[in-house]
């Protein structure tokens, strides 16, 4: 294949518009051509361009609004960048000091119901602090973690493997690939010393997320790498595809 | 806090940091730029605003992810809403016929750089309106047909074979159209192979 260079059909695999089997043969090749690779490269900046010249169109004013007030609500500030609140909130008084303090008010058989309450709710604090000193056992708190990055021709794409300790088992999950045509499967590949071992296939849902469960005859934390290739339905034996993720232990 | 003269990567890191105002101040900046994709690919106004709102949720969810070694924030924010869009399209598995995508061509000697989002945006809006001319130039460059493959190809994910269906041509033909089209492309753009 090296010295069958695929430069006709490079610009067309830096679009992403090649047909599934000329992918994969160009994918091969460039796998083990340095002369290619670098001619897809100068491609790949023409398409980062093309973007640029899409017609102008302005979008609703509504719209930002619309998309501000969707934002979900995330907490990723550490300590030192978390900023200082505007203001200081009045202090409010605890609802069960509001409620004790009404209670020589209230009628001798809610004294009695809330005693019965109190008396419950304190039970079932004791049981739930023993459940969480049974989960908080060291053993289940070790995982292993490998973070898989987009190629380039998908560079939003990523996913996170996720094993435990021994590498006995795992699970995959990617986020933002694109949806294939039934005709198409993303599998996971194994690598160890170069060679590659199924890891299994699965599909992603509209919004490019998507999930995998791991088992492996040997355990997963002897692989080297991890990725992801685009393959016919059902898996291949072996990696033919385009590469989408990648990472390693 | 007035973020607008924030570069595109400290955006991001506001953006990673939960700072709703640094996303607002993105969407100033490139908000337009994702619409024109949005709207370029589907060629309906209603999927391009959901389009366009998906991108920003994605940046902000995101946005802890990004990695300038892989490519710019513009050039990451333009390929999630390229494939934002054609996933749309094959989603509902029908592409608008009616509605051809195209290119925004400006002819050599044209002096006047695209409309700018704000006043106040500097410099990477001024790198911005600068790359777009420089490829608008080179698109206006390229025989009618490149242009129009291209763009069904670039904005609405055709393949070869579809292309030559929908344009009722040789499949050998669409390729060498493409091929032709991206060669004399990467050489007005001045990238060397």
């Amino acid at each position: 294949m090296s010295e069958n260079h695929v430069i006709d059909l490079i610009a067309a695999y830096a679009l992403n518009i090649l047909e599934a089997d000329e992918a994969q043969q160009v994918a091969s090749h460039l796998a083990a051509c340095s002369s290619c690779a670098t001619e897809l490269q100068s491609y790949l900046r023409v398409v980062e361009q093309l973007p640029l010249a899409a017609p102008d169109a302005n979008p609703p004013a509504h719209l930002k609004a619309c998309l501000m007030s969707q934002l979900p609500k995330k907490q990723n500030f550490t300590a030192a960048e978390k900023p200082a609140p505007m203001h200081i909130a009045p202090e409010k008084r605890p609802w069960w000091q509001t409620l004790l303090q009404a209670l020589p008010t209230l009628s001798p058989a809610w004294n009695l119901a809330s005693a019965v309450l109190i008396l419950v709710l304190s039970a079932s604090n004791l049981f739930l602090w023993q459940r969480i000193k049974q989960l908080d056992h060291p053993s289940s708190r070790h995982f292993i973690t490998v973070d898989l990055q987009g190629s380039p021709s998908i560079p939003s794409a990523a996913g996170v493997l996720v094993m435990d300790e021994q590498g006995h088992a795992g699970t995959l999950v990617v986020d933002g690939l694109p949806v294939l045509d039934n005709s198409k499967t993303y599998q996971l590949w194994l690598i160890r010393d170069g060679a590659r071992t199924s890891g299994g296939v699965f599909s992603v849902d509209s919004l490019g997320y998507g999930s995998l469960w791991i088992t492996s005859q040997i355990p997963l934390t002897r692989y080297d790498s991890f990725g992801v290739t685009i393959e016919p339905a059902g898996g291949s034996p072996g990696p033919t595809g385009e590469k989408v993720l990648g990472g390693e232990l | 806090m007035n973020y607008s003269t924030y570069d595109d990567y400290s955006l991001i890191h506001l953006v990673a940091l939960a700072e709703e105002k640094a996303l607002g101040a993105l969407y100033d900046r490139y908000g337009k730029l994702v619409y024109s994709i949005a709207l370029n690919s589907v060629g309906d106004a209603g999927l391009a605003e959901e389009i366009t709102q998906d991108v920003f949720l994605r940046i902000w969810e995101k946005a802890s992810t990004y990695q300038p070694e892989h490519g710019k924030v513009l050039t990451w924010i333009t390929s999630i809403t390229r494939h934002r869009a054609i996933d749309m399209l094959r989603r509902r598995s029908a592409r608008p016929e009616t509605v051809q995508p195209g290119w925004a061509v400006e002819e050599e000697g044209a002096d006047d750089p695209p409309e700018m989002a704000a006043p106040e945006n500097v410099e990477d809006l001024v790198d911005l309106a600068q790359q777009q001319q420089r490829v608008r130039k080179a698109l206006a460059q390229l025989p009618q047909d490149q242009q129009k493959a291209l763009a069904m190809a670039f904005f609405q994910g055709y393949s070869h074979s579809e292309l030559a269906l929908a344009l009722g041509e040789p499949l050998g033909t669409v390729k060498t159209r493409i091929r032709l089209g991206m060669q004399k492309l990467r050489a007005l753009l001045e990238i060397e192979a």
